[in-house]
């Protein structure tokens, strides 16, 4: 496994001095955190609407959501990718569910989202492991639990709407979440515990 | 389900902690732990943990490249929303490690007023009025004239970056090819005016592709490019969508092949990334082959 647990990061950060740039009024930073990070948003953005419009839609509007509130990023909250592809998804979910229209929208505004940016070091370490390394923790999970996954993070449906979707008892699905989590936190950092359930 | 305007107890929080993680809970409840969490000074272990798993899953879609003059138009519409006076940045003092990054000065850029009618007081009556006189409707061919002529320099901009990021795909493409061992292959249509471009391959199986000259995809649409080697299968090594510009650039790894001499790189147009097998026709093909003797 190719990372150390609550390692700080780096002083000399490309990302974060892209950050005080854009928070300086330099809109040139973004081409950096673009090329960096342009594909790897990309890609989520288009995992989840599964058009290539929307998909592109989504990216601009996460990349100038950075560029207008550069000033609110704090790095406690994690890394600026972290940040950044939280805002990706964020938008490309409300893109899908407002073309499905049967979830009720979350608030439409600039704020980017706090959902994804719990004050976890480890958060940043896992985000930092290679797509290889995630895909294959995520296949090793058991199918029913990956499901229940994916129908939320990539599906962006609520969890009654996937208990719905597969028959299932409400419980059922929150508990097969819950596992699967606990199961893929396990398969990244090779932990033993704590016991399902 | 969390009532409205309930205040979710530590418990109720760390047992809706997963559905709140992946986003998946009703609007009330994301609220309401939201609620909670802003006046809780306990910590949350449970959220935390499996919070933390939550970033990863981002970086399990599979990859897929967007269209190439994406981030031109990006830093494009950040330079519009920034003005006239904060880009590009210099560094104006060197020294040590006290290196000061400020805005230069540039040309204010042209800014058009248009008077709508019925927001800017003068009313619809006034504003046909100005173009039944001679000097009004002066001012409006020259309103239509200007508007026209911002129209056509934006879209100057946006072929000046269509032209950059292929350059920029051209000199990837070039550098994997002067790669010890590397191979260069030009790409072109059955038609001289269709897609053409260049691709490279090298022994490690890193392949890069340029093009341009492609229509551009909608939908899930995408552009896959594969590699064909002897009486192999053709083996799908990556897609890529295009913009209105008709530039797309890839670089991927071809699992399982290096693109030995006299393979040949060529692509397609796919409904949707993960084909796995190409659907005709071959919109454009070309046999690499050493680019150094």
């Amino acid at each position: 496994m190719g990372f150390e647990a609550g390692l700080p990061a780096e002083p000399d950060d490309p990302d974060r001095a892209a950050i005080a740039r854009l928070a300086g009024g330099d809109p040139e930073a973004l081409e950096g955190l673009y090329g960096r990070y342009g594909t790897m948003a990309y890609s989520l953005a288009y995992r989840i609407t599964g058009d290539a419009t929307a998909a592109e839609d989504a990216v601009q509007e996460a990349f100038l959501g950075v560029w207008r509130n550069a000033a609110r990023y704090e790095a406690v909250r994690g890394s600026v990718r972290t940040w950044l592809l939280s805002i990706v998804h964020h938008r490309a979910i409300d893109s899908l569910r407002r073309r499905r229209a049967t979830t009720a929208l979350p608030e439409s505004d600039d704020v980017p989202p706090d959902v994804l940016t719990l004050p976890d070091p480890w958060g940043d370490v896992a985000a930092r492991l290679d797509r290889a390394e995630i895909q294959r923790a995520l296949a090793a999970i058991p199918a029913a639990q990956r499901q229940s996954i994916e129908l939320a993070y990539f599906g962006g449906l609520t969890q009654v709407e996937i208990a719905t979707r597969l028959e299932l008892p409400l419980g059922t699905v929150k508990s097969r979440q819950r596992l699967g989590l606990l199961a893929m936190r396990r398969a990244l950092t090779g932990e033993t515990g704590p016991a399902d359930g | 389900m969390a009532d409205p305007g309930s205040v979710l107890s530590h418990a109720e929080v760390e047992e809706l902690a997963p559905g709140f993680v992946l986003g998946a809970l009703d609007p009330e409840e994301m609220a309401a732990v939201r609620e909670h969490l802003a006046s809780c000074p306990l910590s949350h272990p449970v959220l935390e943990t499996l919070g933390a798993v939550v970033p990863a899953l981002a970086l399990a879609a599979p990859d897929t490249r967007p269209a190439l003059d994406l981030g031109a138009r990006i830093v494009a519409a950040a330079r519009r929303e920034a003005g006239p006076v904060s880009s590009p940045t210099a560094v104006t003092s060197t020294g040590d490690d006290a290196t000061v990054r400020a805005p230069l000065q540039r040309p204010a850029e042209p800014v058009v007023r248009l008077d709508v009618p019925g927001r800017s007081g003068r009313g619809l009556a006034a504003w046909l009025d100005a173009f039944r006189r001679p000097a009004g409707a002066f001012a409006a061919v020259a309103v239509v004239v200007v508007v026209a002529l911002v129209a056509w320099d934006l879209r100057l901009q946006q072929q000046v970056s269509d032209l950059d990021a292929y350059r920029t795909a051209v000199a990837q493409v070039l550098d994997a090819a002067a790669a010890p061992g590397g191979q260069l292959a030009v790409l072109a249509g059955a038609s001289g005016d269709g897609p053409s471009g260049l691709a490279a391959v090298t022994p490690g199986g890193h392949v890069a592709i340029a093009m341009r000259n492609l229509d551009p995809t909608s939908g899930t649409q995408v552009y896959e490019a594969w590699l064909i080697a002897g009486s192999e299968p053709p083996l799908p090594i990556g897609s890529f969508a295009v913009g209105s510009g008709g530039t797309g650039a890839l670089n991927a790894s071809a699992q399982g092949s290096t693109g030995g001499s006299g393979t040949v790189i060529a692509l397609t147009r796919e409904p949707g990334p993960g084909a796995t097998t190409p659907t005709l026709p071959i919109l454009a093909q070309g046999r690499a082959s050493a680019a150094t003797s």
